[in-house]
């Protein structure tokens, strides 16, 4: 099947990269939100009541940090809404890390809005802080949804804190992650009713409904409704399935006018194999063939979880697709030269590259790094690459070096960046595409620096989900 | 039942009931919850025998608006002396409103007999019910031509 499909090939039309300003529009409504809730807190007397009474202070101080906790909460919605022009332009490992410095942030914000505001009510009406928050939690509109709202939020953070997430099983984790929009739902009310600010301008109302609507139609729109219309549209199902090597297979999917889906070489579905009990987790996996006619190819190496009952599905299935995704894409390349490097199963996107950009023969270098020989996939594959489109493919096989080094233990006697430089010379001039695990891509990219490929010119992506 | 069934109905059936309490649908300003009705406005505790209108030696101050509701004053006056103050309307829309002013309103009280003017001190915490007290009171004053 893939030589056919491969071979054939149509006019190059290179993906058009992220416009900068989208960057700067998403950036810049972030922290413009931030500001805007505090120059409503402000404009409500909020500074001169921070500096009056100690207990009117800590009413105030509690308001703030509860208006900033629940914007960086919206923020992260639509962070995290895989909405395109964020996604396109900052990529999914780097929204990731944001959405856990935020999720953090607006997490300490939110107890010290609980902690500011029962204490400065209790001062106010001269109460026991205890009762006082009895009072709040019992009496106050709308406050006993706002604490199961916080009770929520503790369980979503508890279980992403580091040691937490590792003994979780990914898909008990992700169920337990989606309270957080219960959670924040049900923070909702207190906001309207006994929230200051909410109350109290006009100016502030429109601002709060605003990102509410905001929020809540991404979500909509963009992680649910997109990702449903495109998987009806394009009726993917799984059309053969190839071992590679061991632990390593490819699968066949055919839909309709798959054409027309907007994927380039290098990017991702998250995808759901609907085959029974697992399918509500979508797997992250890269095209090793974008598509051509009404085929495309994903290759996955068993890990953990579901991966490995990929190996196992039959001819069929249907499949639902979330994306496309990713950055590591034709974008970046300038039209010369081109490095790239991969370490086991982080070939696949570097294959759909190879299949996909127009250099001219001996261009494209490839190194294959592996930890012994019968993982190396694609080798068929790859010997057609080099004689039909002069790739240079270089195997790195052996156990992992002792040092931190994109090399096997028998070339660690070099530097990585000279073993670099001896196995693609023009590297310096390339435009270079790396693709492996976290460690792995931190010792490449060192290497590549040292080879003195300028930063701009390297592209990675990090498949530490 | 599988375990994900399990934790639906779970979720489903902790949110039917917290909002079948009280304060879960209730808007701004609706409650009407024993303890609230209860601790009563302040006004009641202040004079229970005041009547509805205006009687003699009696006069009521105008309604101040405030942001957070309307505040009414009434005086009682013989010889020239504010003899007693009640309060017609201050913000009670919720609790937190209440709580503030069952604390407030008696200090103003006090401080409107010790003075005889309107001329009395923000109580903490009530600055907004302190202003339109003063506002109202001052009209009630002026009603009485007293000074």
């Amino acid at each position: 099947m893939s030589a056919t499909v491969l071979d054939r090939r149509t006019a190059y039309r290179p993906p058009r990269p992220a416009p900068a300003w989208w960057g700067d529009v998403a950036g810049s409504a972030a922290v413009l939100s931030l500001l805007v809730v505090t120059a409503l807190w402000t404009a409500d007397r909020g500074v001169q009541e921070l500096l009056g009474e100690l207990a009117t202070g800590l009413t105030s101080a509690g308001r703030l940090t509860g208006l900033l906790s629940a914007d960086l909460m919206l923020v992260q919605v639509v962070l995290m809404a895989r909405v395109p022009l964020v996604e396109r332009r900052f990529g999914q490992d780097r929204i990731a890390r944001w959405h856990r410095l935020a999720g953090f942030t607006s997490f300490h914000l939110l107890l010290a809005h609980v902690v500011l505001t029962t204490l400065g009510y209790a001062g106010t009406a001269r109460e026991n802080v205890l009762t006082q928050l009895w009072l709040l939690v019992t009496e106050y509109p709308g406050m006993l949804l706002a604490t199961a709202a916080l009770a929520l939020l503790v369980l979503v953070v508890v279980t992403s804190v580091r040691a937490a997430r590792r003994r979780l099983r990914y898909e008990s984790w992700h169920l337990l992650h989606l309270y957080a929009y219960l959670g924040i739902g049900l923070a909702l009310p207190h906001q309207l009713w006994t929230g200051a600010d909410f109350v109290g301008s006009a100016a502030a109302r429109a601002y709060w409904w605003t990102a509410y609507l905001v929020a809540l139609g991404s979500v909509l729109v963009f992680r649910l409704g997109l990702p449903a219309w495109r998987s009806l549209r394009h009726r993917v199902e799984v059309a053969a399935v190839v071992p590679e090597a061991p632990g390593i297979t490819s699968i066949w999917l055919r839909g309709r006018h798959l054409d027309r889906l907007p994927v380039r070489a290098g990017q991702f579905f998250c995808w759901r194999f609907l085959d029974g009990p697992g399918w509500s987790r979508a797997h992250p996996y890269s095209l090793s063939a974008p598509p051509s006619g009404d085929l495309m190819r994903i290759t996955v190496k068993a890990l953990g979880d579901g991966s490995a009952g990929v190996a196992t599905l039959r001819p069929g299935t249907r499949v639902l697709l979330e994306g496309p995704y990713g950055r590591l894409t034709g974008e970046h390349w300038r039209g010369g030269g081109v490095t790239l490097l991969a370490c086991g199963v982080g070939v696949t996107p570097l294959l759909a590259l190879l299949w996909e950009l127009p250099y001219a023969p001996g261009q494209a270098v490839l190194l294959y790094r592996a930890r012994t020989p019968q993982e190396l996939a694609f080798r068929a594959e790859l010997d057609r690459l080099a004689a039909v489109r002069g790739v240079v493919v270089h195997h790195l096989v052996g156990p992992r070096a002792r040092r931190p080094s994109w090399l096997p233990v028998h070339a660690e006697g070099r530097s990585d960046a000279e073993t670099l430089r001896r196995l693609s010379p023009d590297i310096a001039t390339h435009d270079v595409y790396l693709c492996g695990p976290d460690g792995w891509i931190d010792a490449a990219r060192a290497a590549t620096r040292a080879a003195g490929v300028p930063e701009q010119h390297t592209h990675h992506e990090r498949f530490a989900w | 039942m599988r375990r994900i069934t399990g934790w639906l109905l779970c979720t489903v059936a902790a949110l039917v009931l917290l909002f079948s309490y009280k304060t879960s649908t209730m808007g701004p300003g609706g409650e009407t919850s024993a303890i609230a009705a209860g601790a009563g406005t302040g006004s009641t505790a202040a004079e229970p025998g005041s009547g509805g209108a205006s009687g003699p030696g009696r006069y009521d101050g105008s309604v101040a608006q405030t942001r957070w509701g309307p505040v009414q004053v009434r005086i009682t006056a013989s010889g020239g002396k504010i003899t007693n103050v009640s309060v017609l309307q201050v913000p009670d829309g919720n609790f937190r409103d209440r709580q503030i002013n069952d604390h407030a309103v008696p200090i103003l009280r006090q401080e409107t007999l010790a003075a005889q003017s309107a001329e009395v001190d923000t109580v903490s915490g009530a600055t907004v019910t302190s202003d339109g007290y003063r506002e109202s009171l001052q009209a009630a004053i002026d009603a009485a031509h007293l000074k």
